[in-house]
């Protein structure tokens, strides 16, 4: 088994701003070699750590689909990691190490419907997810596909060309909302994520909920999928804590006996509710 | 198997020089005023009277540890590994706590090279303790002063001399190669001298209370005052976890030459008692006061790890007693965490209806 610890070389093949506040952008990983790029294997919902030498090594969620050539990460500016990540330019080589955690639970998602709620720049893995649940070789392994995704204003939505054509794709149903309209275009929904949830009101009966946002979004969020009838054990979250190795070793990232991690970062809601709240 | 024989004080440089010729040895070593571990050549610098203050650990998992090296591109950090490891002098909580470690580093699906590469083809030759100190508590915990748990030879002091007995094949192999010729078995005398160490240590540890209840307690104490009190006798200085045989975590830092782009990438003990531990980039953290933190410490140690790997992360060596600077006492805490877990209605731990935060 290959050391852990060392990160796989990267090349950062284009590097695309999101938002208007220009603190969010999306890197597109290459690796030198298709080989490595093969066996480079994961599922929606799992994610790497990403590594510039000197400065060091944080983790986020894998935003690319298994099946793009490129591994995608969109990252915000918050930190040294992160601005230093931001710094770059379109060639640089960095590191990479993964992919680690557990995924989205696509096998319990079989045959059921699947709703995605998500706000702001959580959207990560989930846009992994709907690419994936999308391949016309999957699409018919899953129920109806309903997906609420809103931001404070239309400028901090992401991969705003790609959902924009996802709004008129039969193979999903997509609400996109913005806190408040200010005289923009597009999109026609102002509204918290919540309570647009509500109104689209997608049925619980056989269906999975995926919920990634800001936790004012999560605490919200919840009662309305319970009004929607949806049970704890269908409804699943991505915890973020902070970790060093990835691997259920530095114990940064315990969550009770549970590390986000290796038995993470995706926990039902029924599992969390056992869980102390250190996330 | 199991084979034992007489080594006269004097001659204990005969067994380090076959330790030294096999293995890189660690073993106990007089530094200012302090026992602690460090690589050693041979048996005059040896401490094996003393307690050693800082764990057998580090013969393992050191203090800090390259993990890469850097010049532009990466290299793996080179194995330095000439020899594999021995430790001389292990008190038998330190050699179990290696037992311990071992279910971290080097189980799961995902094994650490770092410890494995040291762990392996590892030899532990303990030093049974003949005279247990006051903060002991390792017959607390499910073994002894003499517990052969984790050593492959045990030693016993018996004045001017060491009966050394063979626990492990490995261990009996070492002795039959280490003292081909020149073997001396002890007397029924000198066997009569280490039973009777034995039987006065064990008689001089405390009688065994019975922890069998913590972690049952544990589970209904998340939301008591209890750990509001336990917080206000610890200044979150985190000694504790430094000096902890069975504590690993450990953060990750790159150490840059100034003025070039060598480096190196190193993990560091660290302690879960620091508010930066899980201290997030965005400011969220998800145990932002003391009270959370030795929580965690108690949690991790008696009910986690319980859950994880089927026993405790304590040996009871007593270090974070003895060496505490404000004198806290994990033994006082397990016993008011039973007493309060008798007068608390069973209640599941956390039991919170509001998800605060998740990605």
């Amino acid at each position: 088994m290959p050391n852990p610890y060392l990160p796989l070389s990267v090349k950062v093949e284009r590097i695309s701003i999101e938002n208007d506040a220009r603190d969010l952008k999306t890197f597109d990983l290459a690796f030198g070699d298709a080989g490595a790029r093969k066996s480079f294997h994961f599922t929606p919902g799992q994610f790497g750590f990403l590594s510039i030498l000197g400065v060091g090594e944080a983790p986020f969620g894998i935003a690319s689909a298994p099946s793009e050539e490129t591994i995608k990460y969109t990252v915000k500016r918050v930190g040294t990691f992160t601005t230093a990540l931001h710094e770059l330019e379109p060639g640089a080589s960095i590191g990479m190490r993964g992919p680690w955690g557990n995924s989205y639970p696509f096998e319990l998602m079989k045959g059921k419907d699947i709703v995605i709620v998500s706000g702001g720049f959580s959207f990560t893995t989930l846009r992994s997810t709907i690419v994936y649940l999308l391949d016309p070789s999957r699409r018919s392994q899953f129920g109806k596909l309903t997906v609420v995704y809103g931001a404070r204003s239309a400028g901090e939505l992401l991969y705003k060309d790609e959902i924009k054509a996802w709004e008129s794709s039969p193979d999903l149903s997509l609400r996109l909302c913005v806190d408040r309209l200010d005289g923009a275009p597009w999109p026609e929904t102002e509204g918290l994520v919540p309570n647009v949830l509500k109104q689209v009101a997608p049925s619980a009966a056989n269906a999975v909920a995926l919920v990634c946002g800001p936790p004012v979004m999560i605490r919200f969020t919840h009662p309305v999928l319970e009004l929607l009838g949806f049970k704890p054990e269908n409804v699943f979250l991505s915890l973020e804590n902070r970790m060093k190795c990835g691997i259920g070793k530095c114990g940064h990232c315990n969550v009770g006996p549970k590390y986000v991690c290796k038995d993470g970062p995706v926990f039902s809601y029924k599992e969390l509710l056992r869980l102390p709240t250190e996330y | 198997m199991s084979s034992s024989l007489r080594i006269a004080k004097p001659d204990l440089d005969q067994l380090v020089s076959a330790l030294t010729s096999r293995y890189r040895l660690f073993g106990p070593v007089d530094v200012d005023g302090s026992t602690v571990l460090r690589e050693v050549k041979s048996a005059d610098e040896l401490a094996l009277g003393a307690a050693l203050d800082g764990s057998v650990k580090a013969a393992f998992f050191p203090q800090t540890e390259t993990l890469l090296t850097y010049d532009g591109t990466v290299s793996e950090a080179p194995s330095g590994r000439d020899k594999p490891t021995a430790v001389i002098g292990a008190r038998p909580c330190d050699a179990r706590s290696l037992l311990l470690l071992d279910k971290v580093f080097g189980t799961g699906k995902y094994w650490d090279p770092l410890w494995q590469r040291r762990h392996d083809d590892s030899l532990v030759i303990g030093l049974g303790c003949s005279a247990p100190l006051e903060t002991c508590f390792c017959n607390l915990m499910g073994s002894g002063p003499f517990d052969a748990e984790g050593s492959d030879i045990m030693l016993t002091d018996i004045g001017d001399a060491f009966v050394a007995e063979s626990c492990t094949d490995k261990g009996e192999r070492f002795l039959k190669t280490a003292y081909k010729s020149q073997v001396q078995r002890p007397s029924q005398a000198d066997l009569d001298k280490a039973g009777e160490a034995r039987s006065k240590a064990l008689a001089s540890l405390a009688p065994a209370a019975n922890y069998s209840g913590v972690k049952t307690a544990l589970a209904k104490l998340w939301d008591s005052a209890l750990w509001d009190e336990i917080a206000l006798g610890c200044l979150s200085c985190g000694a504790c976890a430094y000096l902890c045989p069975t504590c690993h975590c450990f953060d990750v830092q790159d150490e840059t030459a100034p003025g070039t782009q060598q480096g190196r990438r190193v993990r560091i003990w660290d302690t879960c008692q620091s508010a930066l531990f899980t201290k997030e980039a965005s400011g969220h953290n998800p145990r932002p006061s003391a009270k959370d933190r030795i929580r965690q410490r108690v949690m991790h140690k008696f009910s986690y790890f319980v859950d994880n790997y089927g026993e405790a992360a304590c040996v009871g060596c007593g270090r974070c007693i003895r060496l505490c600077p404000v004198d806290f006492d994990v033994r006082v805490v397990l016993e008011r965490v039973i007493a309060e877990g008798r007068r608390t209605k069973d209640k599941e731990r956390g039991t919170k209806k509001d998800v605060r935060h998740a990605g």
